[in-house]
Formats: structure tokens, C-alpha cells, sequence
């Protein structure tokens, strides 16, 4: 009994393994058949990958329906996930020589792919007008620049800042913080609405560490200097960086940001449950273009934005910030890729779905063209960055080993939060091994 | 050519069973071993071709502090993990292998935690249990306890961690059951007659009867425990946080590898994982003459 | 008469008291199951709750009950459900299952019962292959399925299960059936079975619960596995439940938790099914105890 049972068990998977191979010797004919229509030169495929949620999955699955409906010639292969995914899986197609033709890029790691070859340089195609960006302004133009090659072009700009809502500044009846205000200024709010909270919470989160950008590279630019110089060598000294962590550590000893272990707790915490989201800390430094998350999540008042604090009589730290569109070096169809780019960040049916997806459109044209169609929380993101992007200067991008030096910053500063280093010996020690990092 | 048919002769029955095998470790299993093991003597950023390099990965590696905690991270985890989780699992085995009523349900319930394997919603609830407002707070504070955050203190975290691995024990649990299925009934019934009480069983006859199976979660326990990644990854947020006190070994590896570009790097450490790996293997092989009984 | 009356009392109270023994152990297993099960529960009672309500409310049952979850998690992406994911994922977790059973009990009944060269040094290798952490293999087996044109097909991740790769199933299935009697399969020899027939009418058979724990890994890990599917399968038609897990999340933006925790609630019911199912194989399949006698 129990034999024929098994035997039967194996007879039927036989069965669906037989039928599982030929449904996908199917699929693969009909692959084939697709090239053979490639050789004829009529019909080319292109993929396209990006990182997002399901709403924007299915955004820019219009869009690229849009697209393939212009140009009948080109099917658009999609392929999506989230953030982490997103860089797993685009390492591994890149070094195994099959990357997507059309890739989403962004700040933080545009310098590794771009420094190692993998972006194709989109300069030619620019100047030739194969790639019309004449709608871009210079700015947003050159921040897809690493060096002088252009290497990704904006789909949507932004500008951090720190956002309050205003319902919890009125309930703790203290004043908005003015959108001019200096670093001296952030530490007295930061106190006052620590004093205001009680033991409820805290001013803000701490900004000590984590990421290298936007918090501590607007206080090294507002310093006169930056992350890194030109030439790819660290680009801040010893007092911009014991300045900054003293600054924190202060506020952390005071209590008015979280203590290490409980901000440790909330990192990597989905939005919805972050500490601003539940009203732990009342600012929160964020791109505009997430005001809008914030006020969907949050039940009452308005999500506000300032610019990050500046240095009394320093310049301005202001640089651009966005989402990019690249085309990768072992691209067959470069062409067609450089056509779906445009038509990406420059078609107004196309522009009019993409409204404010990851920041406003870099164009000019196109970002008026949007700005009737947003809802006042986007509008209110789209006036701040609009406005901003007008103190923006220009920003080298890192040099390889970025990655190395981030985890350093972050080590350093955590360190630092845990009392296991003091600020000397943090400063030090991140100085040492960085410079030793980049000299390589 | 009479040798060759000698050798087929008292040999090629094994080989044809082993064929499956055989094909697979040649084609797709010893070219991806062989290039990570180049891999390990180059300066290699998954973009452009590897530069060879020598030993030089391999004697960064050891002045590496961040790979000095990796590996005292880990071997913490693997020391008190695993045989917590095994003699977790293999209680909760024997227990259930009992004639109690409603089995069926028990087991299946036991198992569920391993369903969620490497499921982000681990991330979120074991900060609900393990964090500052936490559950085990929470019962801590009824008994006028405070608690600390567990999670992220770094004296703690890693704890947290070796218990989310020993909840997650029904895999071995499993395989205990499967193994004290082939302990012969009978065996139990002329102990019971020699008046053998429970406990006495266990030791005589249970224990030494599946010794076969604890040694296959023991060595498979210490592979799994050593290349652990995923519960750091999702609880940490991939970082390893707090200060590195959760930083597995092939988590830093996957953060030289991945986010660093440094596979030649990478490489090396898997390497030198592998060799770990295969001594504490090979040991516990080699005690098993000692205490692992095979019926046949 | 005497004597047989107190034997009656003996059972009596022994019998009391092994009822209260059990109702111990009853209530010690079912304590225990709770805290296994917390987790299910919190995640099953989030896949009703209102989306504000996941993170911010401290009620463990939802305030208000929505089936909104469901049907929005279902519809998947751009007309994709997770229906299609679902017989998506169905397919590989089958093909998996016979893959894995086949060759590595092949392997295995090799390694546990036949004499031939070399066969320490080829089980340490097979050990040594379980050993190497697969981020550093990852990339060079891309390539090789790359050039073998398998990237975004079933491929890479079913076809490498025919060819006993999964070394742990292997080496499980070897611990088993070295537990086989060897007079046993000297019978069957001497009844005139060869090697083939042996393994198939006796070994097989009677590394049931080995093979089933087989069936039963195999199910969950590769219905769980995401990595792999990540990185072959780009094309959201052949998107796996895994896959389509995973879109719901992304740390950069909004994540939609309502519909991720609910699909994740109904990607747990096949595998509690099967475990359910598979379980009477392995807990009442054939024992060797019976042959023995």
C-alpha cells in the first residue's frame, strides 16, 4: 500500500517535471524568435531596471507602455525592486556582463559604478543632440556629472531640509524654526523643544553619523570645503570634523537627542514607525520630495520644510540632489536607450505621470508642466526645491572607496554615541584610516 | 585496458549512482569555487578584471580589526548557539515523540517559527520583544525589573540573535523526529520490563540510537551557524550594529563584497571561513568514532 | 485475590497520576507553542489592521477590521497577481522536490552503501562545497548561467537540484541510510536484486521519513529563498511569491506593510499545508524497527 503510494507520488512528479520542461522550452522559442527579429533590424529589446514601492512600479509601467507606444520598434524589458534589492541584484548583473540597458542611479553610488567603467559617458550624444536635455538647467545638467563626463541624467530633483509638523510645534507652543537659521540657532530649538517635550521625547535624531551626506557634507561645504577635493582626497580637516561631533555629543549628554542604544533601536525602522513618524523627535532632516509620505502618515498638521541650518557668514551648503537615469557601458543599444532617457524626463504625457515621483522634473518646461497637477503638500516640496536649487553650487563626487570611508564616519560616530571613544580619539582615528583608505 | 575494466568492475556502480553528483560538482559547482579561490590572490571589483595581487588580501585580513570582531562575533555565536539550539530541539523532540494526544497540531505549531525564515517581519518584532518598549520589558517592569534595550546595546544584541536562532530550531527538531522514528519500538518495551524509567531510556537507548542524526545536526548546525547571515542582516538593518557587536562573519564579507566592491577581499575571507569551517568539521568527524553508532 | 486487587489499586493511581503528568506536560507544550506562535499571530492580526494602524496602535487586535490588505496585496503589480506568483513558485518548489529527492538520495545510497574509490575524499568535497559562503560564488555562477543563456528562466534554479548540489540533503540522506541494516541488504542481494533494484525496492522505502524531511526542507527553503530568485528571475511573469514579497518593501520609499504581511499570511498556509501533510510520512511512515524483528 504504502509502496504504490510512493511509486505513484513519483510517477505523477515525473509527470509534472516533463510538463514543467516543455512549458519552458515554450518560452524560450518564443525568446528566440524575438532575436530573430532583432537581426532583421526591425524590433529591439532594452531593459530598464529601477528601485521603488508598488505605486511607483506601476507609474512608470505606464510610462515605458507610453513609450513602447511611440516607438513600436523598441520593447522595454522591466525589471524592479526595492532599494536593497535593487543594488544586489545590479552588481551582480554588471560584473556578469549582463547589465540592463537603461539603469536608475543615484548619488551614493554613482562614483563606484562610473569610476570603474561600467556607465557609458553620455556627452557626445548630449552635445550632438541625440539626447535632447535642452530643457535642463545647467545645474541640474551637472550634477549627472562625475568629473567632466556626464554619466546620468536627472528624472527628478530634490533638496533636503528639516520638516516639523506643525501640529506637534502648536501643541508644545513653540515657534516654527525660520527657514534662515544657523547651526547656533538648530542647538537653542533643539532645546527648547526638548525642554517643551519632557520626558516624552527628544528634538531630533542624531545626525552625528549614518550617512556622509546631506547632514555632514552641508557643514563641511558651509566650512568651505567638502567630503572630497577634485583630485579624490578627503576634503575636511580635523576642526570641521571635531566641530561637528562635539556639537552632537553635547545635545546627546544633554539629552535633548536620543541616547546610542535607543537610536540604534529606530535605525533602519520603516517610515511608518520611525521616530519623527511616531512623534519621538519633532524635526527630522528628509529630502522634499518625502514631505508628502509624512503627511499622509501623520493624522494632524502640516508637514513643513527649512533649509538645513547654515555657518554664520559661510557659504552655502546647498548641492543637488536626485534620482538619475544612466546607460550602462556594455549596452548594445545605446541609441535606443539614449531615445527612452528622453522621452523619459522630457515627454509631457510621460512627464505628466512622473509628476513628483522621485523629486520634480529637472527640465524647466517640465516641471511647470506638473505643478498644476500636485497636491499642496507636493506643491509645497516642489516650491522648496524650486527655490534652493537656486543656492546650489556645484559638488564633486567621491572617489572609489567611498563605501569604505562611510562605514569609517559611521563606526567612528557610533562610538563616539556609545562613550567607547571620546571625540579626539574618534576624530583621529577616522583621519588616520580614511586618508589611508583614499592614498590607495 | 584490463585495468580499466577492473576498476569499473568493483567501481562502477558506485559511480554510476554518484553520476548525478559528479556532472553537478564539475560544471556548476567547482567553476564558481574555483574562481572565488583566484578571486582571493587578486584586487578584483566584480567590474574589471582582476589584477593578481598574491597573498596580500589574506594579510590584510589580519590586521584588520573590523574582521578580528567579525570573527569573535561569530565564534560566539557558533559556541553557545549551537548546541543551545540542538539540545532545544532535540527536548522539544523527545517530548513531542511521546504518545501524547493532539501531537500533530503540537509539531506543526513548533514548526511555524521556521516557516518565517529570513521574513522581514523578524526585524520588526523582535525589536517589539527585545527593545527599549519591548515585550520582555514589559514583563520585567511587573516585577519591578527595568530592563535595558537588548537590542541595541551592545553587550546584548548578539544575544538576541542566539535566540532567534534557537526559536527558529524547528528544522532540527525535524530531523530528531525523523531520527527517533527508526529507534525499533521494542527496544523501549524490554527496558520498560528491566524497569527503566524515562530518563534511564533517553541515555541507554534513545540517545545512543540517534547519534547518526545529532551528529548530522551538530555538523550541519556548525556549516549553518558559521556562515550565518540573515538574521544579522534583517535585525541589524545589514550594518552589524550596534559598535559591530552583531557583525557576523559573512556579513562584513557581504559588505566588503557588495557595497565595498572588494570581492578579491571577499574572497579571501570566505576562504579562510572555509578552512575554519573544515577543521571544526573535520574534529567533530573525527571524535564521532567515539559516539556516533550506525546500526547497519 | 489479594494480590490481583492491589494490582488494580497500583494501576489506579499510577494512572492517576500519569493523568496528571500529562495534563504538566499538556500545559507546558501549549505555554511553550504560544510564545512560538506569537509572532504568527501579530503578523496575521497586522494583515487586518488599517495601515496606520500597524505601527501606531498598541492593541494587538486591530481596531477596526479591513480586508483591505487582501485584495490589495493580491492585485500584485500592473495586473500581475499574486496568483501568478503563486503557480509560479508552485512549479519550482515541485521540480526542486523531485530534483533533490532523486539525486541526492542516488548520491546519498552511494555514499552510505557502496564500495568504490576514492569515495572518502569525494565526501569530504561534497562537505567542503557546503562550507564556502555562496556571496563570493554568486557572482561567478551568474556568468557561467549567463553564458548559458539561462538568465530569467527556471534554469539556474531548478536544474542545478537534478545534480545533487544541495549537499546537505546529501549528506542527511547518507546519515539515514547507513542506519539501513546491512543483512538487509544482503537479503535482497541474495534474492538476486542488484544494486538498482536494492536501491529502489529497499532503500528508498525505507528512508521514507529521510526523504520526506527532504520533501519538506526542499518546499520551504526554496518557497523562501529569495536571493537566487532576485538575482535570475527579472521578468515579473515569472515572479515567485518571494519576489513579489519583496516589492512591496523598499527602505527609500513607502512601503506598503498592510499588503506585505497579508500575502506573507497567505504564503504561510501552503507551507503549513504541506507540513501538516508530510508529517504523518514521517512520523508514521515505515519503520525499520518492524523489518528488524
Amino acid at each position: 500500500m504504502k509502496k504504490s503510494l510512493w511509486l505513484f507520488i513519483m510517477i505523477t512528479f515525473t509527470f509534472l517535471l516533463l510538463l514543467g520542461c516543455s512549458s519552458n522550452n515554450e518560452e524560450a522559442d518564443k525568446g528566440e524568435s524575438d532575436d530573430d527579429s532583432t537581426k532583421s533590424g526591425e524590433q529591439i529589446e532594452i531593459s530598464f531596471s529601477w528601485w521603488g514601492d508598488t505605486g511607483r512600479h506601476e507609474k512608470y509601467n505606464e510610462i515605458i507602455d507610453l513609450f513602447e507606444e511611440a516607438y513600436p520598434n523598441i520593447k522595454v524589458d522591466r525589471q524592479f525592486g526595492g532599494w536593497e534589492d535593487y543594488w544586489d541584484r545590479l552588481t551582480t548583473q554588471v560584473s556578469g556582463g549582463n547589465a540592463p540597458d537603461v539603469v536608475s542611479m543615484h548619488q551614493f553610488y554613482v562614483s563606484d559604478y562610473a569610476r570603474r567603467g561600467a556607465l557609458h559617458v553620455l556627452n557626445d550624444k548630449v552635445e550632438n543632440g541625440e539626447l535632447d536635455l535642452s530643457d535642463f538647467p545647467e545645474a541640474a545638467l551637472d550634477s549627472g556629472k562625475v568629473g567632466e563626463d556626464i554619466v546620468m541624467v536627472a528624472k527628478g530633483i530634490t533638496m533636503p531640509g528639516f520638516v516639523y509638523n506643525t501640529a506637534v510645534f502648536d501643541d508644545l507652543g513653540i515657534d516654527y524654526p525660520e527657514s534662515d537659521w544657523t547651526w547656533d540657532d538648530f542647538v537653542d530649538k533643539a532645546y527648547e523643544i526638548k525642554e517643551a517635550m519632557g520626558g516624552d521625547g527628544w528634538a531630533v535624531e542624531d545626525g552625528s553619523g549614518g550617512q556622509l551626506q546631506p547632514l555632514f557634507r552641508y557643514f563641511a561645504r558651509q566650512s568651505g570645503q567638502d567630503l572630497f577635493t577634485e583630485d579624490g582626497k578627503l576634503g575636511f580637516d580635523e576642526q570641521v570634523l571635531t566641530d561637528w561631533w562635539t556639537m552632537w555629543d553635547q545635545m546627546r549628554q544633554d539629552g535633548v537627542i536620543p541616547d546610542a542604544a535607543t537610536s540604534n533601536e529606530y535605525e533602519g525602522l520603516p517610515l511608518e514607525a520611525n521616530m519623527f513618524a511616531t512623534k519621538k523627535v519633532a524635526l527630522l532632516g528628509l529630502p522634499a520630495n518625502q514631505m508628502y509620505l509624512y503627511e499622509e502618515q501623520m493624522a494632524e498638521g502640516e508637514i513643513n520644510i527649512v533649509r538645513h541650518p547654515h555657518i554664520e557668514g559661510g557659504p552655502n551648503g546647498e548641492y543637488i540632489e536626485g534620482a538619475y537615469l544612466s546607460i550602462t557601458e556594455d549596452s548594445p543599444h545605446k541609441d535606443a536607450a539614449a531615445k527612452f532617457i528622453e522621452f523619459f524626463v522630457s515627454n509631457d504625457e510621460a512627464i505628466k505621470i512622473f509628476k513628483t515621483e522621485q523629486g520634480p522634473p529637472a527640465g524647466t518646461k517640465a516641471s511647470n508642466l506638473v505643478l498644476e497637477e500636485l497636491t499642496l503638500p507636493e506643491q509645497r516640496a516642489v516650491e522648496y526645491i524650486q527655490t534652493t536649487v537656486e543656492l546650489a553650487e556645484p559638488a564633486a563626487y567621491a572617489p572609489e572607496g567611498v563605501n569604505q570611508v562611510e562605514t569609517l564616519f559611521s563606526d567612528n560616530a557610533e562610538a563616539i554615541a556609545f562613550g567607547q571613544k571620546s571625540v579626539e580619539q574618534a576624530v583621529a582615528d577616522f583621519l588616520n584610516e580614511a586618508r589611508s583608505i583614499l592614498e590607495q | 585496458m584490463g585495468k580499466f575494466k577492473l576498476f569499473w568492475k568493483n567501481n562502477g556502480i558506485g559511480y554510476l549512482f554518484l553520476t548525478p553528483w559528479i556532472i553537478g560538482i564539475l560544471t556548476l559547482t567547482a567553476i564558481p569555487m574555483g574562481a572565488s579561490l583566484y578571486f582571493s590572490f587578486t584586487s578584483y571589483d566584480m567590474f574589471n578584471a582582476p589584477t593578481w595581487i598574491g597573498l596580500e588580501n589574506y594579510e590584510a585580513l589580519f590586521s584588520d580589526p573590523k574582521w578580528l570582531q567579525s570573527v569573535k562575533v561569530t565564534f560566539i555565536y557558533v559556541l553557545i548557539g549551537v548546541p543551545l539550539q540542538l539540545a532545544f530541539a532535540l527536548f522539544i523532540a523527545v517530548l513531542l515523540n511521546k504518545g501524547i494526544g493532539g501531537l500533530r497540531i503540537y509539531r506543526a505549531v513548533y514548526y511555524v517559527p521556521s516557516l518565517f525564515g529570513g521574513s522581514v517581519a523578524i526585524a520588526i518584532l523582535w525589536r517589539q520583544i527585545f527593545g527599549g518598549n519591548g515585550l520582555v520589558n514589559n514583563i520585567l517592569d511587573k516585577f519591578g525589573l527595568g530592563g535595558i534595550n537588548w537590542i541595541s546595546t551592545p553587550d546584548t544584541a548578539l544575544y538576541t540573535l542566539i535566540i532567534l536562532m534557537v526559536w527558529q530550531f524547528g528544522a532540527s527538531m525535524v530531523i530528531f523526529l525523523a531520527g527517533l522514528k527508526q529507534v525499533p519500538i521494542e527496544l523501549y518495551e524490554s527496558a520498560k520490563i528491566d524497569g527503566a524509567g524515562p530518563l534511564k531510556q533517553f541515555f541507554m537507548i534513545t540517545l545512543p540510537l540517534i547519534t547518526p542524526v545529532v551528529f548530522f545536526n551538530l555538523v550541519m548546525g556548525i556549516i549553518g551557524a558559521f556562515q550565518a547571515f540573515t538574521p544579522a542582516y534583517i535585525v541589524s538593518g545589514g550594518t552589524g550594529g550596534p559598535l559591530n557587536s552583531t557583525l557576523f562573519y559573512t556579513l562584513y564579507l557581504y559588505q566588503k563584497g557588495f557595497t565595498q566592491f572588494a570581492m578579491g577581499y571577499a574572497s579571501a575571507m570566505a576562504w579562510i571561513l572555509l578552512i575554519v569551517i573544515a577543521l571544526a568539521t573535520a574534529i567533530v568527524f573525527a571524535t564521532s568514532k567515539k559516539w556516533v553508532y550506525y546500526q547497519g | 485475590m489479594e494480590s490481583s486487587s492491589r494490582v488494580v489499586l497500583k494501576s489506579k493511581q499510577s494512572k492517576h497520576k500519569r493523568e496528571i503528568k500529562k495534563i504538566v506536560i499538556h500545559s507546558f507544550i501549549i505555554i511553550l507553542g504560544i510564545v512560538m506562535l506569537y509572532p504568527l499571530f501579530w503578523m496575521v492580526s497586522s494583515s487586518f489592521k488599517q495601515p496606520s494602524d500597524i505601527f501606531n496602535s498598541v492593541s494587538f487586535f486591530p481596531s477596526e477590521w479591513t480586508m483591505d490588505n487582501y485584495t490589495q496585496g493580491w492585485k500584485g503589480v500592473s495586473g500581475y497577481t499574486f496568483g501568478l506568483f503563486f503557480g509560479n513558485t508552485l512549479l519550482i518548489v515541485v521540480l526542486a522536490i523531485i530534483g533533490n529527492v532523486m539525486a541526492c538520495s542516488m548520491a546519498a545510497y552511494a555514499f552510505a552503501k557502496l564500495k568504490f574509490k576514492f569515495k572518502s575524499i569525494l565526501f569530504a568535497l561534497m562537505l567542503m562545497t557546503l562550507m564556502l559562503p555562496f556571496h563570493v560564488t554568486v557572482i561567478p555562477q551568474y556568468i557561467v548561467f549567463n553564458h548559458l543563456d539561462w538568465i530569467n528562466t527556471y534554469y539556474p534554479l531548478v536544474l542545478p537540484k537534478f545534480f545533487a548540489v544541495e549537499g546537505f540533503f546529501v549528506f542527511l540522506m547518507v546519515q539515514f541510510i547507513r542506519g539501513i541494516p546491512n543483512e538487509l541488504v544482503q537479503a535482497a542481494e541474495i534474492d538476486g536484486c542488484g544494486k538498482i533494484k536494492t536501491y529502489w525496492y529497499l532503500i528508498l522505502p525505507l528512508s521514507i521519513p529521510a526523504l520526506v524531511t527532504t520533501m519538506i526542507f526542499t518546499f520551504i527553503w526554496t518557497w523562501n529563498d529569495f536571493f537566487g530568485q532576485l538575482l535570475y528571475i527579472s521578468d515579473i511573469k515569472l515572479y515567485t511569491v518571494a519576489l513579489g514579497l519583496r516589492m512591496f518593501l523598499d527602505s527609500a520609499g513607502e512601503s506598503a506593510w498592510g499588503p506585505m504581511f497579508a500575502m506573507s499570511t497567505l504564503s504561510l498556509i501552503p507551507l503549513f499545508g504541506v507540513f501538516i501533510f508530510f508529517q504523518k510520512y514521517l512520523i508514521e511512515g515505515i519503520t525499520t524497527g518492524g523489518l528488524k524483528g
